[in-house]
């Protein structure tokens, strides 16, 4: 699952910096269904991690804050 | 004018495999065929039928004990509750085309809920039904196969989201793109057209120019799709995704050509008045069963028609006016009036495979009384169409006219003649009295007080009994 996941974003990071030039047009596609199919994962992968951030960022945050806390109060009792 | 088959299936419904509608004396049905059985006892069975009924999301249908169309393959046959005026989104305003993309984002959440996925998105697949937005497409439900993307998402984008995106950002006429590309705007035709600034939002710069350029990235390279897996949260992150997008789209109705038409009339306000009364009476005299009013502006006349229960379609060609008018009519909670974009120089032609796809106006007619309110020196001048011509057109299109007849010296005339020279040489009320006369048998007219225009009321000769 992770490599899968890992593939999708390196082949669309592709398309993703492509796109930030100024688009030309290709006026017939063999196959838009692919295209769609991949753009969708990638953009259904990035809001995913996204709703992952969001719901486990006030965990993240407190781990870091103990740990800075925690390093803090072990430099003042080393002091 | 070209009849509707009263039999047969229809020209618009034939590339679904899971069924098509048909006509039968008059009634339209839908064959439901043993492809599509399992997923339409899901529909039916899972409890997504109802919820979608109960919140007006879909149209609703009864299953009917008639022969099928095609009996070879065929499951069910059911009768939906049929739609008085089928209309298209190249008519449809900005917010009426907002509307129906967010509640196609609706129906494929709450489908969801209940294991099933909207296998197209096709902006066809909704229709206005008493004042708002439903899904017409009984068989457009799969069940929905766990891990995949959503299959109908570069519909989506192309019906919806890119016309969308284009009527907001870059000009509002846009939306005629649709009449063009039946199957939704190309994206990289609207990722061309878009502001460059589009590519710093990120759902615009996602699902619009990445799309665009994955679509062109992939065309010639084979993947392996059954590798990848969609979770459910990023299944769920991608509708809600395009949903925020199209919430975002936004646009004002400016004062445009026809907008502000009535703080700039040359009526008294006795005379408005009057007229509204002839009209009103004349509606009272003929008791219509349906009414057209072409270049209905923002509905002031049209709600005359329509505030008397009278199913009622607004037809303009300003975009301005029509989203005002269809504004209003939300406001209002309105269910018998439809404000819609049409060039009457010009009506939406039937379009799609064989020309059949898609209804062109007068197949979507006769109405039973058109209402032609200070639109016939715009035809005759702006157009320069023969009397003649407009009497044909009109008397193809409805029974009853309530039409009102301008004269060369009332001042909006004068205007339309102020940059042109004036060849209208038979443009008297004589010389349109005799062209109508042709077609139609004049039943009354009144001169409206503190004016110099008259309002006609007409029936077509060979509608007579």
């Amino acid at each position: 699952m992770v490599r899968s996941v890992i593939r999708v974003v390196a082949v669309s990071f592709l398309v993703f910096t492509g796109c930030l030039v100024v688009s030309t047009p290709s006026y017939a596609y063999l196959d838009p269904g692919t295209g769609s199919y991949m753009l969708q994962l990638l953009i259904g992968v990035l809001i995913g991690a996204a709703f992952a951030i969001k719901f486990y960022w006030k965990k993240i945050w407190s781990f870091l804050t103990n740990r800075r806390s925690k390093r803090q109060k072990n430099e003042e009792e080393a002091e | 004018m070209k009849k509707k088959p009263s039999n047969g299936s229809i020209p618009g419904s034939f590339r679904d495999p899971s069924g098509f509608l048909f006509s039968r004396d008059g009634t339209l049905f839908r064959q439901v065929n043993t492809v599509y059985k399992d997923d339409y006892e899901h529909l039916m069975q899972s409890g997504l039928y109802q919820a979608l009924i109960e919140r007006d999301l879909m149209v609703p249908h009864t299953e009917a004990d008639v022969p099928p169309e095609r009996g070879e393959g065929a499951y069910k046959v059911i009768q939906p509750e049929r739609i008085p005026f089928i209309s298209y989104p190249y008519e449809w305003c900005f917010t009426q085309l907002k509307q129906a993309a967010l509640t196609t984002l609706e129906i494929q959440k709450t489908a969801f809920d209940f294991g099933m996925s909207l296998k197209d998105a096709s902006t066809y697949n909704i229709q206005f039904f008493k004042g708002k937005p439903v899904f017409i497409d009984t068989l457009s439900f799969e069940m929905y196969p766990e891990g995949e993307p959503w299959v109908a998402y570069r519909q989506f984008c192309q019906h919806f989201l890119a016309p969308l995106a284009l009527m907001a950002y870059t000009d509002i006429r846009l939306n005629q793109l649709l009449r063009v590309y039946i199957d939704g705007v190309p994206l990289d035709m609207a990722s061309t057209l878009l502001p460059f600034w589009t590519r710093l939002n990120f759902s615009l710069l996602s699902h619009l120019h990445l799309h665009s350029k994955s679509q062109s990235y992939f065309s010639d390279k084979s993947v392996g799709k059954r590798r990848y897996k969609m979770r459910r949260v990023s299944f769920l992150g991608v509708i809600s995704s395009l949903e925020s997008a199209v919430r975002k789209l936004k646009w004002k109705a400016k004062g445009t050509e026809w907008a502000d038409y009535y703080d700039d009339t040359n009526y008294t306000r006795g005379g408005f008045q009057h007229k509204q009364e002839i009209v009103s009476g004349f509606l009272e005299r003929v008791q219509p069963a349906n009414v057209w009013d072409l270049g209905g502006n923002v509905g002031v006349f049209s709600r005359i028609a329509s505030d008397k229960q009278i199913p009622t379609i607004s037809f303009d060609v300003d975009p301005s006016a029509v989203e005002k008018n269809y504004l209003e009519c939300v406001k209002r909670g309105e269910t018998h009036l439809l404000p819609l974009l049409l060039d009457l120089a010009n009506p939406s032609p039937g379009v799609g495979w064989s020309n059949n796809e898609r209804m062109a106006l007068i197949e979507r007619g006769p109405a039973d009384a058109v209402l032609a309110l200070a639109l016939l020196h715009h035809l005759a001048i702006s157009n320069n169409l023969p009397f003649g011509m407009i009497a044909e057109f009109l008397s193809g299109i409805c029974r009853f006219l309530i039409i009102e007849y301008v004269p060369k010296t009332d001042s909006q005339v004068k205007r339309l003649l102020v940059v042109r020279e004036d060849i209208f040489t038979d443009y008297t009320q004589e010389a349109f009295e005799a062209e109508f006369r042709k077609r139609f048998t004049i039943r009354e007219s009144v001169p409206i007080k503190d004016s110099e225009r008259t309002l006609y009321l007409m029936e077509r000769a060979e509608a007579e009994s």
